[in-house]
């Protein structure tokens, strides 16, 4: 029987003019609009009230929360300068050490493991995306903290200049921003992983082949052409794990210290953002709120940034590979 | 043919030189070769790294976790040690009744809204639909504080509810909300068209067929995605940190302070008694366990039902 394919591929369309044509009426078609404008009012709401939260501290101490350093905690002022650089130091620490191991995760993943053991090692990646962070807090806190504490801070001490990068509190502290970075690095790791190996197993096999053909040995067909082919998703794998660490909330509030110290020493300890509101909260008060509520706007803007960022770049990365 | 002896010409000369270029060749060949394995071999080395923190974790968990499992630890509520007890810390009851409350309710009040918007999200291309699908996607991962915060300048705050384990609920139903729906368009895209035509064809009404032909064979893409969502929901610490107030009693009631499995480990971690920070890993391996469970079966369950497709 013949069929027509250009009349039905077009059969979405008529499916939409019949539905809206009918079914306007249907209460089962307002009940699924009732259930979209629901979820709009609930998303404005997550933003809105968290903003109109925070308003007093934009207008009135908007400059003492990006710039100020000290936290004086029922009174203010209220310095955001510390949990900012915290932030900012941990994650991207935590990034590197996610894209180092990450890409050769991927790599091995995608071009050297034998093809059954595949979907057994993306599923272990997946389980150690599943695992709670606080369950990753926990064992940072109880295992690696006294650990570090007692052989990795001296042996990073015994170092030459070390001690301008990481400071020098001996066997002082456990809790240090390098093992909340450490920390976020593993979890951010499957994040990583998990996006990175789908866009480079969506190159197209034909350039794969192509330059096997050629002579290339297997790491040059992966420098070459695969890395360079897929280099936009892969830029967006980074911002999506970058924007995951730094809204991590309670494994960094357990193994960074929880101190609210400007300083750039990675063996002290100190906090970010998202874990400075989670210590604070339980013992805030009415006039410290608002200030706990302007550090998660700024955790919401470079969350929602990077986020937005990294989906438009890997959407990108899929229009390139359709094109080819 | 003045070409073709152009050409010819070159390749005289390169005649002479023809072991130099076959040793050259050999050469880079070799080293090429040489290369590409030390970083296949790198790669290998990068995966055995990332498995480490996954082995040692579940080492760890379960050498100091399972010590601590027995029926107290079930079925007892917390006690607080003293210098002449040290070791009497009751069992976790408070924490597994509250976690179970608390993701009971979050799933009532964000599983059916989720399954709807999803539908909607992947039946309707209007700017509204896009721009939803866009605030779904960058909700799905934002921090869980935010989450936390929202419940409680909402909840706690403006309606002056207090701590309850409905603002707790809440801030887990906004977290679960933005994952059902994005697993719930995808798993309603993938129906072939065919099965709507062939409703459509026998003069069905458009909404029966969505919900007697796109639900039921989207029916496993959208259940897999619901227990995602709640195994993630289950294991998150921020959202329920601000607002659930915690306390020592088999709270359950949507309006009173509950505890929560996360919120004890969260609590007991820093504890200055050995008993209750040994007593944390049981919670964590019991936390842990229930998770695997949930995203495996998940999965395991899925992908049986593809390959019955």
């Amino acid at each position: 029987m013949a069929r027509v394919p250009s009349e039905l591929r077009r059969d979405d369309e008529v499916v939409a003019e019949f539905n809206s044509a009918t079914t306007s009426r249907s209460w089962y078609r307002n009940l699924l609009i009732v259930a979209a404008v629901l979820f709009a009012v609930v998303s404005v709401g997550f933003v809105g009230t968290i903003l109109w939260s925070s308003l007093p501290m934009w207008l009135h101490h908007a400059g003492t929360l990006l710039w100020g350093k000290g936290w004086n905690a029922p009174v203010g002022p209220f310095g955001g300068l510390a949990m900012i650089t915290g932030t900012v130091e941990t994650s991207l620490i935590a990034l590197l050490i996610a894209i180092v191991i990450g890409l050769g995760t991927s790599i091995a993943i995608v071009f050297v493991i034998p093809r059954r053991l595949r979907n057994v090692v993306a599923t272990l990646v997946e389980l150690l995306a599943a695992v709670p962070s606080i369950v990753y807090g926990l064992w940072g806190l109880l295992v690696i903290a006294p650990w570090m504490q007692n052989t990795v801070n001296p042996w990073l001490n015994s170092w030459p200049f070390a001690t301008t990068i990481f400071g020098n509190p001996g066997q002082e502290f456990g809790t240090s921003l390098l093992l909340a970075s450490v920390v976020l690095g593993i979890m951010i790791l499957p994040t990583f992983v998990a996006i990175s190996r789908e866009v480079l197993a969506v190159v197209p096999q034909d350039l794969v082949e192509a330059s096997l053909s050629l002579g290339a040995t297997r790491w040059q067909v992966i420098r070459e052409v695969v890395i360079p082919t897929s280099k936009v998703g892969l830029l967006g794998a980074t911002f999506l794990s970058l924007a995951r660490a730094t809204g991590e909330t309670v494994a960094v509030a357990l193994v960074a210290g929880g101190v609210a110290n400007a300083q750039f020493h990675l063996l002290y300890p100190g906090t970010s953002i998202a874990a400075w509101i989670a210590t604070q909260f339980g013992e805030s008060q009415s006039t410290e709120i608002p200030a706990l509520m302007a550090l998660g706007v700024l955790l919401m803007l470079l969350n929602f940034g990077l986020s937005l960022l990294s989906r438009s770049l890997v959407n990108r990365q899929r229009r390139l590979l359709a094109l080819v | 043919m003045s070409d073709l002896t152009n050409l010819v010409g070159p390749l005289e000369v390169g005649h002479e030189m023809r072991g130099e270029i076959r040793r050259i060749a050999n050469n880079t060949r070799a080293r090429r070769q040489f290369i590409s394995r030390v970083m296949m071999v790198l790669s290998l080395v990068a995966l055995s790294v990332a498995a480490v923190p996954l082995v040692l974790l579940i080492i760890v968990l379960l050498r100091n976790g399972i010590p601590t499992l027995n029926a107290a630890f079930f079925t007892q509520l917390p006690q607080t040690p003293t210098l002449v007890t040290p070791n009497i810390v009751g069992g976790v009851s408070n924490a597994i009744v509250g976690s179970l409350a608390l993701n009971l309710y979050a799933s009532i009040l964000a599983i059916p809204l989720g399954i709807l918007v999803g539908v909607y999200l992947a039946e309707n291309e209007t700017k509204f639909a896009t721009s939803l699908r866009v605030v779904a996607q960058t909700m799905a991962g934002a921090p869980s504080i935010l989450m936390g915060l929202f419940a409680f300048s909402f909840l706690v705050h403006d309606l002056n509810l207090g701590f309850t384990a409905l603002a707790g609920s809440f801030a887990l139903a906004v977290l679960m909300l933005p994952v059902i729906v994005i697993s719930t368009e995808i798993a309603v895209r993938s129906v072939p068209h065919t099965l709507r035509e062939a409703g459509l064809a026998l003069g069905a009404k458009p909404h029966k067929i969505s919900l007697k032909v796109v639900l039921p064979s989207a029916l496993t893409g959208i259940v897999t995605g619901a227990i995602l969502a709640v195994s993630r929901a289950v294991g998150e610490t921020a959202p329920v940190l601000l607002v659930i107030g915690g306390g020592f009693l088999n709270e359950w009631r949507p309006l009173n302070p509950v505890s929560a499995l996360p919120l004890t480990i969260y609590e007991n971690a820093k504890s200055e008694w050995p008993a209750q920070r040994a007593q944390v890993w049981g919670v964590a391996l019991v936390l842990v366990a229930f998770v695997f469970v949930l995203s495996l079966s998940a999965r395991i369950w899925a992908s049986r039902k593809q390959q019955v497709k």
